[in-house]
């Protein structure tokens, strides 16, 4: 149980800035996904947390002391990488009492913690084994209870589900979560993928080029973003110049009704973003509807569980995702219908 | 059961593919074949293919062979050689590591200006002839009174010894990760604990090879120890050499060569025997 703040911290490697300024703050027991394009600084910002770099300027702190002095070995984080860094000479119960041997813990409760650990992590039957003999999954169950054995204040992860295949993708998603639950421990995972720091966080910190620009639930980046990069890094496809009206929003292909303009005064030019999947596509037109518009579809790409369209709406191209369960052809007349709640807007920030 | 299926396998090749293998075997082999039957003759004249008079017919006059006799005998100091060989070469080879493994680590992990020309100039000890290393050496060791001594000839002996080990730790260097000693650090282990527990065990093949290597090249090398030692010192390559100066090629000749190859051969096998131990294989497989 450890909360970690990072206050105004900057990282230089020589002329190069890793990072510009990041003010984080996480709660203690909280999970939380560093998300970023590579090169953004999320990895530099882990190694900070865990001491192998130290910040150029700013602060860490673990709560509310700054850590910035304590060396790696007396910080007692724990870091998973994300090649593991199994040691490949010890057997996998060598690997996971590493941490309890150099501390010079006794023997007996060095092999009556390694019980327990390998119990929670279910390697029992794997411990005389070497990294080369296990699988991906089962050498990052080694990697984490190594880690864990030494009770760390804070665990960090380094992209922990990039090197799993899609079925083990989702057992270490939720034995991941549940081991974090159980130890209630302040974890921090540092992802370049957008499902993977949504499926997994509980509160998301996006990196741009050295620079926090959003720090808020999943749910939050992903319907709710601060900015047109977050929107777009999400994968928002539908994002839409406008100038705020009365009540509504004036764009290139049709004036539409939004909930409230939320802080946006009247002629404030802003993006709308709506999401591919909140728009609504009807074969014919409904009474009544709010802001709906009629359109063309363009292309029909085909996913499996959903259907992909582009719709031709006057000049403008609108993505939809629809379930699959009826496919349209392209040049089929379409409506589209577009929930005042599902268009969010920020402001329009030049270039 | 091994040495079966090697033979027939040998069998199955070709005659070609048997010349070959034969050639290269005799190549190896056969010089010391000589030494063999030298070491073992009692009167071996020119131009008599093999000695006229072997030892085994006169063993009631001498009961080992003459050669033997005297290369085992204390008039041949040959067990001081070997002692001062193997002391000196033991030496050289820790030092050579203490040196290496950190400059290694630096070679290759880190990059700084002139590194290029650094790896350059590290193999000039090689380049530069050995007489002029010794000759500038002695002339050093000689004001400051280290000529003659153990200490002057294991510095001599680290000259040519420290750029094979630099090149080979650096490429074993190269090929392990920062992550496993970082990791290391973060489970709380503190350097000591690191290079013993993580990094040696991690570069233990290239520190094997580096250090027999190390050792060979060591307990091989006459000219720097014959002008650092000044006849005080003597080791087995200066023993020979001593005896074989003089133009006798006798059997005590060849078995004090014999004996100055068995080091070389026991490293051989050793190594042999260590890099193939089942658990190194396993550790690294990935």
């Amino acid at each position: 149980m450890t909360q970690v703040q990072l206050n105004a911290v900057r990282k230089e490697f020589g002329s190069f800035v890793a990072l510009e300024h990041i003010d984080l703050d996480i709660q203690s027991g909280e999970l939380v996904a560093l998300l970023g394009p590579s090169g953004c600084g999320k990895t530099t910002t882990l190694r900070m947390i865990s001491g192998l770099d130290n910040p150029t300027n700013g602060e860490i702190l673990f709560d509310g002391n700054d850590v910035s002095d304590v060396p790696v070995r007396d910080r007692n984080v724990g870091m998973v990488f994300q090649r593991y860094a199994l040691f490949p000479h010890m057997s996998v119960e060598k690997n996971i009492t590493f941490g309890l041997r150099v501390r010079d813990i006794p023997a007996s409760e060095v092999s009556e913690r390694l019980e327990e650990i390998l119990d929670i992590v279910q390697l029992t039957a794997f411990r005389d084994r070497f990294p080369a003999q296990l699988s991906g999954g089962q050498m990052q169950r080694v990697a984490i209870a190594r880690t864990l054995i030494t009770k760390p204040s804070v665990l960090m992860m380094d992209e922990p589900l990039a090197n799993l295949d899609t079925n083990l993708r989702g057992e270490m998603r939720r034995f991941i979560r549940e081991l974090q639950q159980r130890f209630n421990i302040t974890t921090i995972f540092v992802t370049h993928d957008q499902v993977e720091a949504m499926e997994l966080s509980d509160r998301v910190a996006v990196l741009f080029d050295g620079r926090l620009e959003q720090f808020d639930t999943p749910d939050g980046i992903y319907h709710r973003p601060d900015k047109t990069s977050v929107a777009k890094f999400m994968g928002a496809s539908n994002i839409i110049d406008g100038v705020v009206g009365d009540g509504g929003l004036k764009t290139a292909f049709a004036d539409l009704s939004i909930g409230d303009g939320g802080a946006f005064g009247a002629g404030s030019q802003v993006k709308a973003m709506v999401r591919s999947e909140a728009i609504r596509l009807l074969k014919e037109p409904e009474a009544g509807a709010q802001n709906q518009l009629s359109g063309t579809i363009r292309t029909a790409d085909f996913f499996g569980a959903t259907v992909s369209y582009v719709v031709q709406v006057g000049d403008y191209e609108l993505n939809v995702d629809e379930h699959s369960t009826e496919m349209l052809e392209p040049d089929t007349p379409v409506y589209l219908q577009l929930p005042s709640d599902r268009i969010w807007l920020f402001p329009d920030e030049k270039g | 059961m091994a040495g079966r299926k090697v033979t027939n396998t040998f069998n199955r090749l070709s005659p070609f593919q048997r010349f070959y293998l034969i050639a290269v075997a005799a190549l190896i082999v056969g010089p010391f074949a000589p030494l063999i039957i030298q070491s073992l003759a009692f009167r071996w004249a020119w131009p008599n293919l093999l000695p006229s008079v072997w030892w085994l017919e006169q063993r009631e006059k001498s009961p080992i062979p003459l050669a033997w006799d005297y290369v085992l005998s204390p008039y041949s100091r040959i067990y001081e050689a070997t002692i001062n060989t193997m002391a000196i070469g033991l030496a050289v080879t820790v030092i050579c590591l203490a040196i290496c493994l950190p400059a290694a680590r630096v070679l290759a992990r880190e990059r700084f200006r002139g590194k290029n020309s650094f790896e350059f100039f590290l193999s000039l000890p090689l380049i530069v002839p050995e007489a002029a290393i010794g000759i500038a050496l002695l002339m050093i060791f000689i004001n400051l009174g280290l000529a003659g001594s153990y200490v002057g000839i294991i510095i001599a002996h680290l000259i040519p010894t420290i750029p094979y080990m630099v090149r080979m730790l650096t490429a074993v260097y190269q090929g392990l990760g920062r992550e496993f000693e970082e990791q290391a650090m973060i489970l709380g282990a503190n350097r000591w604990q690191i290079l013993r527990m993580v990094t040696l065990p991690m570069l233990m093949p290239g520190v094997v090879a580096g250090a027999l290597f190390t050792f060979l090249v060591s307990s091989n090398i006459f000219l720097l120890t014959f002008f650092l030692g000044q006849g005080k010192i003597i080791t087995l390559p200066t023993l020979l050499f001593s005896k074989i100066s003089g133009g006798t090629l006798d059997a005590s000749a060849a078995g004090i060569t014999l004996i100055v190859s068995l080091p070389g051969i026991i490293l051989l096998v050793i190594s042999e025997r260590f890099i193939k131990e089942e658990a190194f294989g396993k550790g690294f497989g990935n």
